[in-house]
């Protein structure tokens, strides 16, 4: 485990010297993030001048909502997206062997090797929204709900980066994943909605089979001070099965991997 | 004129087979759209079952305006060709274009054209597929006006939306990375565009100021004149009259940074 920390926060310590190499694309790139985060708060600022309520949930428990959804798609941003990204270009290029000849987990190696400053600083300004609804909300939610609602968005990560990691290893069979990133960010929009909102085959869809819903509500739920613990046991539950399941599929995908360099 | 136009013709051509090439690419992009359209539905469907009208328009009237944009958007967005002229720039292909009689701009245009006819052809696939889905929540306006202004309007929208994805690609000039550029135009394009929300339901100082902007002709305005959210053909016409002006400017802007980046242009090699 110390190991792995080790190897970790040597990734990190590159990355953070990466950023200040290139600080202005850092810059570009913080104020990207920041202005698409800007777009979901002003669709919610607009939709609410309409009406009151959306499927029962008010203007600042769905900014609530929405700042837990890109809480945990910042840090799925800041700490794996660029590496996952780049494993499927590795695997199509052969670049994929360096990783196995690190000393450690191959999937850990190649998933974790950059980071994102720009992503996890960001992270902090949706944190910031997440507060400023729970503010205009005047919940004082207590430590073990903080705790709660931190552990739920850690369930949530895993659950996003065993999505992520799942569509992209299929470059092993498929030898291209390109657009997989355009996939990802379709699934994000339906965690930005409430789980009420979901009817039918939607419902089925979004809120069992892919559990996208799921990830940004419970943990919403909670600090708000509605939390099913059955929904909460079932979001644990996704994450050990999503993560079991990435575990298994990469795994069998690297088998096939014949590395493709001349 | 003749050989001009056999010129560009050939390009077009070129545009058409190469992206035939990637039809399944455009397919795939199709079918992942109507995803999104998927949670534009359950919003929408959601906002919508407190109150019967929003902004003056019911949800149909609301979802129509929706899928209307999508299908536009591939017969007119530009896809990735700012990051094309920029891949050409940057490696340094467009020296060909420098010596040959080709104008670039007319080049990369043919090709956009050729893009967009494959790209819009592809998206009435999965449209028509999902037509007995979509049918119940589509309601068109059907005055004959909209069709004699509306199809300027979106020829005009085709030539500033390339015309602005061709000036981020001449960036690459004096950028050397623009992908950063680019997504956070895009963010900026997509709120004023009128893709997020439709621009009427902004506050009314914000949507006047809107359509100053060049993004509003990108998107909102043709679709707005299809899909019954612009009633008035007086101020339709008006509208015409900016967008036109945005054109022009465009196109002056995009000469205006080809010719100051070919001066920081280095072409280096055989």
């Amino acid at each position: 485990m110390l190991h792995y920390a080790k190897i970790w926060l040597a990734s990190a310590r590159y990355s953070v010297v990466r950023m200040m190499m290139f600080r202005g694309d850092f810059l570009v790139w913080s104020f990207v993030e920041l202005f698409w985060m800007s777009v979901n708060l002003l669709l919610i600022s607009v939709i609410y001048q309409h009406t009151s309520s959306v499927a029962g949930w008010t203007k600042y428990e769905m900014m609530l909502l929405v700042g837990t959804s890109l809480l945990v798609q910042r840090f799925l941003m800041g700490f794996f997206w660029s590496s996952i990204f780049e494993l499927g270009r590795n695997v199509r290029s052969g670049n994929f062997d360096f990783f196995l000849a690190q000393p450690g987990n191959v999937m850990f190696m190649a998933t974790t090797r950059k980071l994102d400053p720009d992503s996890l600083l960001n992270s902090v300004i949706a944190s910031g929204v997440v507060i400023y609804a729970a503010h205009k909300l005047g919940l004082h939610p207590s430590v073990s709900d903080i705790a709660l609602y931190g552990f739920m968005l850690i369930c949530g990560l895993a659950i996003h980066y065993s999505i992520l990691v799942l569509s992209i290893s299929l470059v092993f069979w498929l030898t291209s994943a390109q657009g997989v990133e355009g996939i990802y960010f379709t699934l994000t929009e339906f965690s930005r909605l409430p789980r009420e909102a979901f009817k039918g085959i939607t419902g089925v869809l979004f809120v069992w089979l892919l559990p996208v819903v799921v990830i940004s509500n419970v943990p919403a739920q909670n600090l708000i001070g509605h939390l099913d613990w059955k929904w909460a046991a079932w979001l644990c539950a996704l994450a050990i099965i999503w993560f079991s399941v990435a575990v298994f599929v990469f795994n069998r995908g690297l088998r096939r991997y014949s590395s493709a360099s001349s | 004129m003749n050989s001009i136009l056999s010129k560009y013709g050939h390009s077009f051509l070129v545009g058409l087979q190469s992206n035939l090439v990637y039809r399944w690419n455009f397919a795939i992009r199709g079918f992942f759209s109507f995803f999104h359209l998927a949670a534009v539905f359950v919003l929408w469907g959601a906002v919508f079952a407190g109150t019967k009208e929003i902004g003056g328009f019911d949800l149909r009237q609301t979802l129509t305006y929706f899928v209307t944009l999508l299908v536009l958007q591939f017969f007119i967005s530009a896809f990735n060709e700012d990051y094309q002229i920029s891949e050409e720039i940057r490696n340094g292909l467009i020296n060909q274009f420098l010596l040959k009689p080709i104008n670039y701009f007319a080049y990369r245009f043919s090709i956009f054209t050729a893009a967009r006819l494959v790209s819009g052809a592809l998206i009435l696939v999965p449209l028509l597929v999902l037509m007995p889905l979509l049918h119940n929540s589509l309601i068109f306006p059907t005055d004959l006006w909209r069709i004699a202004l509306g199809i300027p309007a979106l020829l005009l929208s085709a030539v500033i939306q390339f015309t602005i994805a061709y000036c981020f690609g001449m960036l690459t000039f004096w950028f050397l990375e623009i992908q950063g550029f680019v997504i956070l135009s895009m963010a900026v394009e997509s709120v004023l565009g009128g893709q997020i929300f439709p621009l009427d339901l902004l506050p009314g100082w914000a949507f006047r100021a809107a359509q100053f902007l060049p993004f509003y002709y990108q998107m909102y305005f043709p679709g707005a004149i299809i899909t019954g959210r612009l009633n008035d053909p007086q101020q339709v016409m008006q509208g015409l009259g900016i967008e036109l002006c945005w054109a022009i400017v465009l196109l002056g802007l995009s000469q205006f940074l080809w010719v100051r980046g070919l001066r920081r242009h280095t072409a280096v090699g055989g």
